[in-house]
């Protein structure tokens, strides 16, 4: 899931201060999962800034929504008239939720309630890790299932770097060392000679540092 | 802001740490919601509360370790810590939100806590988010 974390109090209502109607639209996907932007926080959400706002002696009309999935237009539709009678929408999605309804709502001003961070999983209950750093190029099944790339501090791919202690990274000592896992886990899987092979050199182009990447599948475009 | 009426409370309990029936108290409007257990406890409720017009909310749980369900204590303490955190943020002032461990035999303390709530509102004032809207 891609998680996210809500921006602080006051940056919001900084944010949705000079408009008089505004709606929280949550998204019920990825950011529902973090604890960020599904039903509930869009209901806390809307209580503290309509007790902020009464403090302040501002009359701001608060509206709630959650929808599904705020990165799909499908999904976005259903937003559509609550959408038009507010001044504003503050997006509790992740950021492609809220640039997917910049697009789609091209008059209308949409702002960012949570800051997105990363893709990852729930570790347990409140801790989110990351997992995947989205680099284009999934080398996991040479790694045993663990990524070096997004789990090691210096991204080694041929190895450990040999500073971790007791199974623990040497950058950071409450992250597990990404190596120490993928070797536990190729013995494991009785595939430890798997390394053996060297890795090249990544090749970065698939990732981010060759700027915003878009994905084609021909066969679903008319 | 001095308090000039009467302070209106809030009080969320799980059944076993509260009886209603020895909830009055004077010099106070309360409310009380009844949970089945203080796990129940959520956020939400607790702002809409404030929403509602409480100028103080009570949160009383079971002692430590005696929640019949384990962890409600736990839970309903780590959520009122939260909206703490948000009332400072807005300016409401988290001491207006508080939680206790009591048990329902214990009907003093429970009065003492309820007379020391409305004793901090004469300092703290009225909820600041009322009455500043026609």
């Amino acid at each position: 899931m891609i998680t996210a974390s809500q921006k602080p109090i006051n940056e919001i209502i900084g944010l949705v201060e000079p408009y008089k109607k505004v709606l929280i639209l949550g998204c019920g996907t990825c950011v529902k999962t973090c604890f960020a932007g599904g039903e509930d926080e869009v209901a806390v959400l809307a209580s503290a800034l309509r007790l902020s706002f009464k403090k302040m002696a501002r009359s701001v009309q608060i509206e709630e929504m959650t929808i599904e999935r705020q990165c799909e237009n499908e999904f976005i539709q259903e937003a559509s008239e609550s959408i038009k009678r507010n001044d504003a929408i503050l997006s509790l999605a992740c950021g492609a939720g809220v640039q997917a309804l910049a697009k789609r709502f091209v008059k209308d001003v949409v702002l960012p309630g949570v800051n997105t961070t990363f893709i990852g999983i729930q570790e347990r209950p409140g801790i989110f890790t990351e997992e995947c750093s989205g680099c284009g190029n999934c080398g996991l099944a040479t790694f045993g299932g663990v990524c070096p790339v997004t789990r090691c501090a210096k991204k080694l791919l041929n190895g450990p770097c040999g500073g971790s202690q007791k199974g623990v990274c040497e950058i950071h000592p409450d992250t597990p060392c990404a190596w120490h896992l993928i070797i536990e886990r190729l013995t494991t899987l009785g595939q430890l000679d798997s390394l053996r092979t060297y890795i090249p050199p990544k090749n970065w182009n698939t990732s981010l540092s060759g700027g915003p990447r878009k994905l084609v599948r021909e066969d679903h475009i008319l | 802001m001095k308090l000039e009426t009467t302070p209106k409370l809030t009080l969320f309990h799980c059944l076993n740490s509260f009886e209603e029936t020895s909830s009055q108290i004077d010099g106070c409007e309360m409310k009380t919601v009844r949970m089945a257990c203080s796990s129940m406890t959520k956020d939400i409720h607790l702002l809409k509360a404030f929403e509602a017009g409480a100028d103080a909310v009570l949160v009383l749980v079971c002692p430590g370790k005696n929640c019949r369900h384990a962890e409600g204590g736990l839970r309903a303490r780590k959520r009122v810590d939260y909206v703490k955190t948000i009332l400072d943020a807005i300016g409401l002032d988290g001491r207006r939100l508080n939680i206790f461990n009591t048990t329902a035999k214990d009907k003093g303390s429970i009065t003492e806590i309820i007379r020391n709530t409305i004793q901090d509102l004469q300092t703290m004032g009225p909820n600041p988010a009322l009455n500043r809207l026609n």
